[in-house]
């Protein structure tokens, strides 16, 4: 009995969460804790591709998983319609610039930006990737407060096996690919971007972590990985 | 039986490793996708989907807060004035405001453009 609650402790061990050498999430984002926002309002992305729908595809995305982070984020819809007649559509302005009247006429504590740096499609090779970074500036202070940056590609390959029987195979196996890929919304990517990156951002007041989360390990700058 | 038991919560502490997840605090449904859907092409089936997702959100909330997400109820009833059922609409609007006290500055400006 005592042989397996060793094995327990040990595999319990390994498994723990990451060196001491790592940065907690007060130490990675002190400001956030400083600050303690709680109103988030998502700014139109920074679009710095080619890609023109972008900009309008991957703002849908960013509503969902900030609320999953315990946040009060304002409606998307409903703040574009502002933006556009506020002629605040393009975000470029206000990346640096002051953010004060986001908070007299919303009274949110804190905008996000997003800058889309990659959104594309590799039919061939079967990847589509997104490469965004997020940036989450304090109304009230212009500080940045949260910065991190993601680059993730779904890989929609397939491989039948059927490559070893030779050309015919591999060509098949190149079609489908192309197909899969092709038939996949290229918002995927975007979602699965935001996901991952937003993993380590400190919860806010309606999260089950809020205020409990600041020595929680902190993730790498850039995230980059390749996701199914 | 012990045995089985402990290789059991090995097996899970080797499963769940290091990410510790909270549990979600919404029941978005469909939601997401038919929002997506709309903003990509505005067509009246879009819509109607993007109606029946919010419905499904504001009436069935099964996740861990059990309250209805930021933002949706302000979007249903927004839509639902638009399309004429403005006192359904208009209730949903102030249900935000209610839930959500700091949405109250930018909700209201909505209302009393509405209520023009």
């Amino acid at each position: 009995m005592k042989k397996y609650l060793f094995i327990l402790m040990a595999v319990a061990t390994l498994c723990s969460c990451g060196s001491t050498s790592q940065m907690t999430l007060d130490t990675q984002y002190p400001k956030m804790y400083e600050e303690k926002p709680t109103s988030i309002v998502i700014m139109p992305p920074i679009n710095q591709t080619n890609s023109v729908e972008a900009k309008d595809y991957f703002y849908t995305t960013l509503h969902a998983p900030l609320c999953e982070k315990g946040y009060y984020v304002y409606s998307p819809m409903l703040t574009m319609e502002m933006f556009q007649h506020e002629s605040a559509y393009d975000a470029e302005p206000f990346l640096e610039g002051s953010l004060s009247q986001f908070r007299d006429v919303l009274g949110a504590d804190a905008a996000m930006f997003t800058i889309i740096k990659t959104w594309s499609r590799n039919n061939i090779g079967g990847t589509i990737t997104a490469n965004v970074e997020y940036r989450l500036r304090s109304t009230k202070t212009g500080e940045t407060l949260y910065q991190r940056e993601g680059h993730i590609t779904v890989d929609k390959s397939v491989y039948t096996g059927s490559s070893s029987k030779g050309l015919l195979g591999a060509l098949l196996d190149v079609a489908a690919t192309a197909v899969s890929t092709a038939a996949t919304d290229k918002v995927v990517a975007g979602r699965k971007c935001t996901a991952i990156v937003l993993q380590d951002m400190p919860e806010g007041p309606y999260g089950t972590l809020y205020d409990k989360d600041q020595k929680n390990a902190a993730g790498a700058p850039i995230v980059k990985k390749t996701v199914q | 039986m012990k045995k089985i038991l402990l290789v059991f919560v090995a097996g899970m502490f080797l499963l769940t490793g290091c990410e510790t997840v909270s549990p979600a605090l919404y029941s978005w449904y469909d939601s997401e996708d038919a929002t997506y859907q709309y903003t990509k092409r505005t067509t009246d089936q879009t819509l109607a989907n993007a109606m029946a997702q919010y419905e499904m959100v504001v009436k069935n909330q099964k996740a861990a807060r059990k309250v209805v997400p930021p933002g949706i109820n302000a979007e249903y009833g927004y839509l639902l004035c638009k399309s004429g059922r403005q006192e359904e609409g208009l209730t949903l609007l102030r249900e935000e405001m209610r839930l959500y006290p700091e949405s109250e500055k930018f909700i209201s400006r909505i209302v009393k453009q509405l209520e023009k």
